[in-house]
């Protein structure tokens, strides 16, 4: 039978996921609100972001009692600062989200952009990273983290791109550069997005490896 | 440096093999904690350090046990010069029913390593390693069982200190001291790792992870693992070891 300390921890592990199924559909939502120019969406993912910081709050909470009453070492040690890595990796993602409902709300009520292959490109890796990262985190997998470590520098320049693409479209569409910045800073969001994954991922690893791979500092 | 090397050491209590095939190097002027679940054979192993399983009818060893490059099992060698330089201090407090003076001064007398005005430096000297000397100063004559189980493990450190061992070996000092006790010890192991060598027996993993500077861990007579005590207890390479720290196995 689990000790006591075991079935919190799992109970932990099932916080996290939770928070991350909220934060993934917050950004899937925000994704569809500006597809679909969808102001009550929107509203609906700035609202509901309240949800994800209560979350992350109990989950700070159940993660400082177990390191104070319990003084766990190795694997559930490690488990327990990458939960508390990764819960604020989460809610600064969903903030990502905000972000973007926030633009999603403002672009609703103008006329559109024309459509840039670009962004929705990045637009769709940027949420394969996110499901990927999650996917890592609940299978505890080192090969799906390696995988959203290799995505970013994509991702990174789908972003420059996009800029790029948005700033020779404002130079010709003066009147367009309101809606250009706005779509400039979803872009942004999503490359944050994107690095969130990252620290996911490599938080991840050092749950299930006790290397820190951030900055190339430490090899697998 | 290596101050003890451990080579392919094998124990017996007659027939039954206690320890197996153990290789360790302890190294000089750093505490090296062990740890395991009861049985396991760490105390044992401690014991061969400084042939304290000598003592046990029918015990065998097999292996060796280099002290500064010299092996302590080999023939010919002084078992009394051994535990002087190896010391040893026990689970339970163990004074003397003497006076605080006279604990201190056992070993020293039996030694007659000192003049008499010579003594009472080295108790001094030895209470104030043991972090004792101002608590004890002015009540030097009282028995040593009117003090408390701290302190009394403390001049058992104190009188172990005072013959000038180079390592020092302790079974469980904590497991009979409360919590600030505990605590009392644990700083004066890092202060005395300046001048000796420790090794420590502990049940208690959180203790281990704070004091020592390397860990092995034992199960059923064998070494599983030894690393430094950050690797251990953060990232242990053996999976027997993770389970055991982190209450899963034992």
């Amino acid at each position: 039978m689990d000790s006591r300390f075991h079935q919190e921890l799992d109970q932990l592990r099932g916080n996290v996921l939770k928070m991350a199924t909220l934060t993934e559909q917050a950004i899937e939502k925000a994704f569809k609100a500006l597809r679909e120019r969808d102001i009550e969406l929107s509203d609906e993912i700035i609202t509901r972001d309240q949800d994800i910081d209560l979350l992350e709050m109990e989950i700070d909470r159940s993660i400082l009692r177990l390191l104070a009453l319990d003084q766990p070492m190795a694997r559930d040690l490690r488990f327990l600062i990458g939960c508390m890595r990764i819960s604020a990796d989460l809610e600064r993602i969903a903030d990502q989200a905000v972000s973007i409902a926030h633009r999603a709300r403002y672009l609703s009520k103008r006329p559109p952009l024309p459509e840039d292959p670009v962004m929705k490109r990045l637009i769709e890796t940027s949420l394969d990273m996110l499901h990927v990262a999650l996917s890592c985190f609940a299978k505890l997998s080192v090969d799906q983290a390696m995988d959203v470590c290799m995505m970013d520098d994509e991702v990174d320049e789908l972003n420059t791109q996009v800029l790029k693409n948005l700033m020779d479209y404002m130079i010709h569409e003066v009147p367009a550069i309101q809606r250009g910045v706005q779509t400039i800073i979803t872009a942004r969001c999503m490359e944050r997005v994107a690095d969130h994954c990252t620290n996911i991922a490599e938080s991840v690893v050092f749950i299930v490896r006790g290397v820190n791979i951030k900055h190339h500092c430490e090899q697998i | 440096m290596d101050k003890i090397r451990v080579e392919g050491l094998n124990f017996y209590y007659g027939k039954h093999r206690a320890l197996t095939d153990i290789s360790l190097a302890v190294r000089d002027r750093r505490i090296t904690a062990l740890i395991g679940p009861s049985g396991c054979g760490k105390s044992t192993f401690l014991r061969c350090l400084n042939r304290m399983n000598d003592t046990i009818r029918g015990t065998r060893t097999e292996g060796r046990i280099l002290l500064d490059g010299q092996d302590i099992y080999t023939s010919g060698i002084n078992v009394v010069e051994l535990r002087q330089r190896v010391g040893m201090v026990f689970q339970r407090p163990n004074p003397f029913p003497q006076s605080i003076w006279d604990n201190v001064a056992f070993g020293p007398r039996v030694l007659r390593s000192h003049t008499r005005s010579g003594l009472a430096d080295v108790i001094e000297e030895s209470l104030r390693g043991a972090a004792l000397w101002e608590e004890v100063k002015d009540r030097l004559r009282q028995d040593a069982l009117s003090l408390s189980l701290g302190q009394q493990q403390r001049l058992c450190i104190a009188r172990a200190i005072a013959i000038k061992p180079e390592v020092i070996l302790m079974d469980e000092p904590c497991s009979a001291l409360d919590p600030i006790a505990t605590l009392q010890v644990e700083e004066l192991m890092r202060s005395l790792k300046m001048d000796y060598t420790l090794v420590i027996v502990t049940h208690n993993m959180q203790q281990a992870a704070r004091v020592s500077d390397w860990t092995g861990f034992f199960w059923m007579g064998e070494l599983v693992e030894f690393d430094i005590t950050e690797n251990v207890f953060t990232r242990p390479s053996n999976r027997l070891t993770e389970d055991y720290i982190t209450g899963r196995a034992g």
